[in-house]
């Protein structure tokens, strides 16, 4: 059943800034957007987030100052909270998916003057979306005479618009959209409404393809082994017509199927690629970074190794045929998605010209494959890993561990990683950890036991190393620079699941706390009820802190610069201030703490001609600003700081850049805790100020 | 000279604002926030309140790190506004209050013998500390 939408908030200010829009464009049959400018999500299709911009320099960073801000609580019919998008910057017009309702709104990028805004009310469909709220952007396109910008609502529809009026283009699709939950080769289950299946990444468009993966709700504690699939698609940016598909789950007879045994392909879901897709427009080659199948942390249900979870695709940009593949890890266990762009580097390693591939990853290894070819720039030799016991599991007793460049984030959780600030703290991070499994990188989930370990401690799981802002590259130098948390502890344990909650034998769970159905008022509580089994007391769940102090030793956080000639670390450095839970703890007074940087796990950097820029994904109050966070400039040569300004809340989205009548602009997404989405747009003052 | 300095003698001492560590929620509170949280809010946020891809996590460094200083009240509005993500406001005060009772036990603060407020004007008045204060001397 089609659901009835409307365009009901668009374009009444276009009427009034149309005249605005109507910029002369080169009649040209290619356009080619100006290096100055951010024409897609990641700055190009590279998945660089680089500009060789310099306006902004280590000695003017400090004296940034607003040149304008537009909050987010309108577009929507509540406030947004997670503002992860990162705006376009192209042919005079800045472009940005925006509140709780995902608008899409242009503005002036000099003033910030809102130009039009576009939004679709999906109604039903929009509020049972698995992946809501604003995204992360959109994409653009022109010929060089149309222009054109597309994005995905949560209720997974592909929407044309014109870019210089944010109106539908009728001629695309359906009157202008795309209805992403047909035409998949599977029924999405169980209708078109509540049918599980969306997207928060920018689309991709790529030579007149447009490419749109698909996401799912978290996996943790999935109801059931059987789930809608996240195939990837390409579409004509002309017409909407599907040009191509390309089963991220194999169907019968295609190549990979025999990796599911027990005929699992048929019922397993998920398996997307959720985050940013990168294209090499010269070789026609798409990179796929694919997620993990249906149940992040049991896989019993799907014996094998499950091709193409957790597996670096690449794919044919006109037919969407495999090229090559690999796969990070096999029979996945650990929701080691592959969460960020890849990130595309002409390189040369001993002397060789190597057009590669660099995969950042949750789990701090920067994978490095040639792109034409497939085979990893450094040995990647299949290593021998824990084989866990819970029932019902099978386990790849080998795992591939890239040989260069080192892990660039911790990736396993070890008692010398405990923090030692002092002997007391060290003797309760111990206590905490010994109820725990500990061991390198993909040490299996344990099932939680009240007399035995509660689960496994990882680190680079679900959060950990790089998520979805993945990194930066510079052409220059050939570095890629990459933040990572280093501190992201994640204790996993699973938990048999009650028939009525899940048919997956096993769920992420915790001994003494688990899954419990609701009961009605009354029931099994009058007298001759059976009384309900008792529990074992002091089961459950240990904070993973002491005293507010992280379990384990800083960094917290850092940016690691990584030579891809050689494989090795320029620099690595802890990004962000040091917590105030830290600074003021009074266990700690008279130690002298270098910078610790910071917990969280989204965070992005920008590239320029001389700078690494980051902000700060916590809130910290020191005696040089109040209550907020910082956005840093390091020096890209040394990972030294060079400059920092203010900002009122943590970055959500990943800074962006571009040139503008002369100036520098970088405009960064903040939110977070009780601060509603912000774009905040940066610039040096004018001359004379 | 004295009269105007002077303070009425029968005025009562401010009472001191309470924070996080002061027993503000009760253990029976929390075991029917967890009920409800497993069933509105785990999916996305984790059974161990330690998130996901796109929901951030409700306990560890960032979460301590990006309250601390705030008032519960802060964190009561912003999941009346929010949440649960499909139907913000679909859950009465008191089961948010239930499910911030429960968020407080995950985070090992203290409970007490009185139940968290479902007030946020109330709330405002209990302070989000993320670090145990020191003992008063």
């Amino acid at each position: 059943m089609r659901e009835k939408n409307s365009t009901g908030l668009q374009a009444l200010l276009f009427l009034l800034f149309a005249g605005l829009l109507f910029l002369s464009i080169p009649a040209s049959a290619q356009f080619h957007p100006k290096n100055t400018e951010w024409p897609s999500y990641a700055a190009d299709l590279a998945g660089t987030r680089y500009r060789a911009l310099d306006q902004i320099n280590a000695a003017n960073f400090s004296d940034l100052e607003i040149a304008w801000r537009i909050k987010t609580d309108n577009f929507g019919d509540r406030p947004e909270y997670k503002l992860e998008g990162t705006p376009l910057m192209v042919n005079g017009t800045l472009y940005a998916t925006a509140g709780s309702r995902r608008a899409v709104i242009a503005l002036d990028p000099a003033t910030g003057e809102l130009l039009w805004i576009h939004g679709e009310h999906e109604g039903k469909r929009g509020g049972a979306a698995p992946r809501q709220l604003s995204g992360r952007g959109l994409a653009y396109w022109s010929d060089g005479q149309e222009e054109r910008v597309l994005y995905v609502t949560p209720g997974f529809r592909l929407i044309c618009l014109d870019a210089k009026t944010g109106v539908r283009i009728p001629s695309f699709g359906n009157n202008g959209e795309v209805d992403l939950k047909l035409n998949d080769d599977q029924d999405i289950l169980p209708d078109l409404i509540t049918g599980e299946i969306g997207i928060q990444s920018a689309p991709v468009v790529a030579k007149d393809t447009v490419i749109i993966g698909a996401a799912f709700r978290e996996g943790m504690t999935p109801r059931s082994m059987r789930n809608n699939k996240g195939y990837v698609r390409g579409f004509d940016v002309r017409t909407g017509k599907r040009l191509w598909i390309f089963h991220t789950i194999p169907k019968k007879g295609e190549f990979g199927y025999d990796t599911w045994e027990k005929g699992s392909a048929e019922y397993t879901g998920n398996t997307g690629v959720w985050t940013q897709i990168t294209v090499d427009e010269q070789l026609g080659l798409v990179y796929l970074p694919v997620e993990t199948p249906t149940s992040d942390f049991y896989g019993g249900h799907r014996p094998g190794n499950n091709l193409f979870g957790e597996s670096l695709v690449c794919v044919d940009l006109k037919t969407g045929e495999r090229k090559w593949h690999f796969q990070l890890v096999h029979h996945p266990l650990w929701d080691m998605d592959i969460s960020s762009a890849p990130i595309l580097a002409d390189i040369t390693v001993d002397g060789r010209p190597i057009k590669a591939v660099a995969q950042p990853t949750k789990q701090g290894f920067l994978y490095v494959f040639d792109r034409v070819t497939g085979k990893p720039v450094w040995p990647m030799p299949e290593r021998p890993v824990e084989v866990g016991n819970v029932p019902g599991e099978t386990y790849s007793a080998t795992q591939p561990i890239p040989t260069k460049p080192q892990a660039y984030s911790r990736n396993g959780v070890f008692i010398d990683d405990l923090i030692d600030f002092t002997p007391a703290l060290r003797d309760r991070a111990k206590e905490i950890a010994s109820k725990y499994h500990l061991g390198p990188v993909y040490t299996p989930p344990t099932a939680s036991k009240l007399d035995g370990t509660l689960g496994t401690l990882t680190m680079g799981t679900a959060s950990g190393g790089t998520n979805w802002p993945g990194g930066s590259y510079d052409p220059e130098t050939h570095n890629v620079y990459v933040y990572a948390c280093n501190s992201c502890i994640e204790p996993i344990g699973l938990v048999a699941a009650p028939k009525e909650v899940s048919d997956i034998a096993y769920i992420a769970g915790t001994a003494g706390r688990e899954v419990e159905i609701l009961k009605g008022p009354g029931e099994n509580a009058g007298a001759d009820s059976p009384k309900p089994p008792k529990k074992p007391a002091g089961g459950g769940f240990s904070r993973m802190d002491v005293d507010g102090l992280m379990l384990v030793k800083p960094p917290y956080g850092t940016i690691t610069a990584i030579n891809l000639d050689k494989g090795e670390f320029v620099w690595q450095i802890a990004h962000g201030e040091t917590p105030d839970v830290v600074r003021n703890h009074p266990d700690l007074k008279g130690l002298n703490i270098p910078r610790t940087g910071q917990t969280t796990y989204n965070i992005g950097t920008l590239v320029t001609k001389t700078l690494v820029i980051a902000g700060e994904g916590n809130v910290t109050t020191t005696a040089d600003h109040p209550r907020g966070a910082m956005l840093r400039a390091y020096d890209k040569m040394t990972g030294k700081e060079v400059g920092a300004v203010y900002m009122p809340a943590p970055q959500t989205g990943s800074p962006m850049t571009y040139m503008l009548n002369g100036k520098q602009y970088i405009v960064v997404a903040v939110s977070g805790g009780p601060y509603s989405g912000e774009y905040i747009a940066y610039t040096l003052p004018s001359a004379g100020e | 000279m004295a009269g105007p300095l002077c303070f009425p003698r029968a005025q009562a001492p401010a009472p001191e604002s309470r924070s996080v560590w002061d027993g503000v929620y009760t253990e029976e509170q929390a075991k029917r926030g967890e009920l409800i949280y497993k069933k509105e809010c785990g999916a996305c946020h984790g059974n161990l309140l330690t998130g996901g891809e796109s929901a951030p996590p409700l306990t560890g460094g960032a979460f301590l790190a990006n309250w601390n200083g705030l008032t519960m009240g802060d964190l009561f509005d912003r999941i009346r506004k929010t949440m649960p993500e499909s139907a913000p406001g679909r859950l009465t005060r008191q089961q948010d209050a239930d499910i911030l009772a429960f968020m407080l036990s995950i985070n090992r603060f203290p409970a007490g013998k009185t139940e968290l407020y479902k007030q946020s004007e109330m709330l405002k008045e209990i302070r989000f500390e993320s670090a145990k204060p020191s003992p008063k001397k």
